[in-house]
């Protein structure tokens, strides 16, 4: 039961990263690193921010904001400096890691005794374990409506357009290079504010907390596709969560099969090549094809 | 209307493989002209359209659209006036889009795009029509993803895209040479429908002599870079296939050695 309970908390919070990830790699075709280093950028600057007595509310949406300036950076990068979009990525997310350790003035902060977001939700009479997946659910229902919302627009379908066939929708007077630079910074935006969402649950941000986040956004957006499919754009982002679900679960399984922590990582890289060099959940899948 | 004036494109400039491609173009397109473009492999008739529409610049010369100058526009606001069908069916829709998702993304060629849905009651109900125009079913096939369409049907689209909102020029390159010959009749067909209904300016490049001659009232022939024949009005109409092959040897100085050129027999 308490598996379960951890699954779903978990399951929501990192599913908020994983439709991140859902944009770029699926919606946008563009396999973005920059999530390794703005996922604890926003861990960095909620935790920073709670820690010296700040709203934790306001501290979530600073750490969106700063998510979607590194994500931006890298579409600059991409677009303008002409860096190919891999190593686009991982520029920003090695400057990332200076950046995070700045913010934080150290390489770990904990959130002891501090008011987040859960104080205040307690404080309504909520029990604290329902009060997280209650924010959890509200949040990651928040996301993945406006998101849809985003891609049924005009703009939304430019953006969608512009991952499926650039050359298309340049001769339909899209402006690719934009919306690549959107498209990035929204990504980012919600992976930062999944990491801000995180370190608030877990009580506490970590230098390294970032490691691994692409792979494991990339095994929950597989995961959910193999059991949904992408029949719609709805379809879409619930799946990302559902797969973040199941990948949740998944870990919390090994762990009670004997597994350490530090095994994970690469249990989970196992999974996902596993996934993508099998031909025909490849050609379900479409992904990682550049 | 559209004028090219002493435009030149070359590829890989300043090393071995330079390649002049187009070389010192004039060209002079009315309003309401239906061009087609025919030249043996290589000539630069692609790398024409691609220059018009602004998919690389050009290297020297201008293009003027309507009195304005759109050499350094990019190739995204040169769309808002250019409509393009490609060879390639894979090239001008959106595969994992549904055909309705696809055919909203031409109301946008001319307009800037906001945060207002992308389909709505009433150009859903345009699309409607505009799909049952075409005889091929799709009407009711509005929700089904392109990737999951013919070539021809895609052509089809792509073409209903490229012209829904009526552009100032229209550029065909070889829009039918991927497709089976009774597809291929379709979309012409439909091709001079709407051109001709529009009243767009087109230009369409061809490998097909017969279709060449028949579509369209000017005929453009071009060779290593250059427009070597210029065929408008009476003349072109009582054009034959074989006068033009005779007038292609006499322009370009050389036998005809277009390997895919299809000299139209009859059905
Ligand atoms: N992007 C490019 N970079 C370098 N060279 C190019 C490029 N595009 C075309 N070329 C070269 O320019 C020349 C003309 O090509 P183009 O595609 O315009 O010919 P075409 O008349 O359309 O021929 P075809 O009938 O085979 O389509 C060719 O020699 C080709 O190799
Ligand atoms: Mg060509």
């Amino acid at each position: 039961m308490n598996l379960l309970f951890t699954s779903i908390e978990q399951g929501l919070v990192f599913g908020i990263m994983a439709i991140g990830v859902y944009i770029t790699f699926k919606v946008l075709d563009f396999p973005d690193l920059t999530v390794d280093g703005s996922f604890p950028l926003g861990a960095a600057v909620a935790s920073i921010m709670i820690f010296n007595g700040g709203n934790p509310f306001l501290a979530l949406i600073l750490s969106a904001m700063a998510g979607m300036i590194a994500g931006y950076i890298t579409g600059l990068l991409n677009t303008r400096a002409k860096i190919s979009g891999l190593l686009a990525g991982i520029l920003t997310m090695t400057a990332l890691y200076s950046i995070n350790l700045r913010v934080m003035g150290q390489a770990n902060v904990t959130l002891l005794n501090t008011k987040t977001i859960f104080t205040y939700i307690e404080a309504l009479g909520i029990p604290y374990r329902w009060g997280l997946i209650l924010a959890f659910v509200i949040a990651a229902a928040v996301v993945k409506i406006l998101l849809d919302s985003f891609l049924k627009t005009q703009i939304g379908f430019a953006l969608r357009a512009t991952g499926n066939n650039p050359d298309m929708a340049r001769s339909l007077g899209v402006n690719t290079d934009a919306m690549k630079t959107l498209g990035l910074s929204m990504s980012n935006g919600l992976v930062a504010l999944s990491g801000g969402l995180v370190a608030q649950y877990q009580g506490f941000a970590d230098i390294g907390m970032g490691i691994g986040t692409v792979v494991a956004g990339l095994a929950s957006v597989i995961i959910g596709e193999m059991i949904i499919g992408e029949r719609s754009v709805g379809l879409a982002t619930f799946s990302a969560l559902l797969g973040s679900f199941i990948y949740r679960l998944s870990i919390g399984i090994a762990l009670r099969l004997g597994f350490a922590t530090t095994d994970l990582k690469l249990l989970t890289t196992v999974l996902v090549i596993i996934a993508l060099s099998t031909p025909r959940i490849r050609s379900l899948l479409r992904i990682a094809s550049s | 209307m559209l004028k090219l004036k002493k435009v030149t494109k070359v590829f890989n400039k300043g090393t071995i493989n330079e390649n002049v491609v187009l070389r010192d173009i004039n060209l002079d397109i009315n309003d309401g002209d239906f061009v087609s473009i025919i030249g043996s492999n290589g000539a630069g008739k692609s790398t024409l359209l691609n220059v018009i529409a602004g998919v690389f610049p050009v290297d020297d010369g201008s293009i003027i659209l309507d009195d304005q100058d759109i050499t350094r526009l990019p190739e995204y606001e040169r769309a808002k006036f250019i409509g393009r069908v490609f060879q390639d069916p894979m090239m001008g829709t959106a595969p994992s889009m549904t055909i309705e998702e696809n055919l909203s993304m031409a109301c946008c060629r001319t307009i800037t795009r906001g945060l207002r849905w992308g389909l709505n009651e009433k150009n859903r109900k345009e699309f409607k029509i505009k799909l049952a125009e075409l005889g091929l079913g799709l009407e009711n096939r509005m929700n089904t993803k392109v990737e999951l369409l013919s070539g021809g049907q895609r052509q089809a689209i792509t073409l209903l895209i490229a012209t829904m909102v009526k552009p100032k020029l229209l550029l065909l390159d070889e829009h039918t040479a991927a497709l089976d010959p009774s597809t291929v009749r379709l979309i012409n067909d439909l091709t001079e429908e709407i051109v001709l209904q529009k009243g767009i300016t087109t230009l369409m490049i061809t490998h097909n002599m017969e279709y060449a001659i028949k579509m369209g009232n000017r005929l453009i022939m071009m060779d290593r870079g250059q427009v070597v024949l210029d065929i408008k009005g009476a003349d072109k109409a009582l054009l034959t296939v074989d006068e033009l092959v005779n007038m292609f040897e006499n322009a370009a100085n050389k036998k005809f050695d277009d390997d895919r050129i299809m000299l139209g027999l009859r059905n």
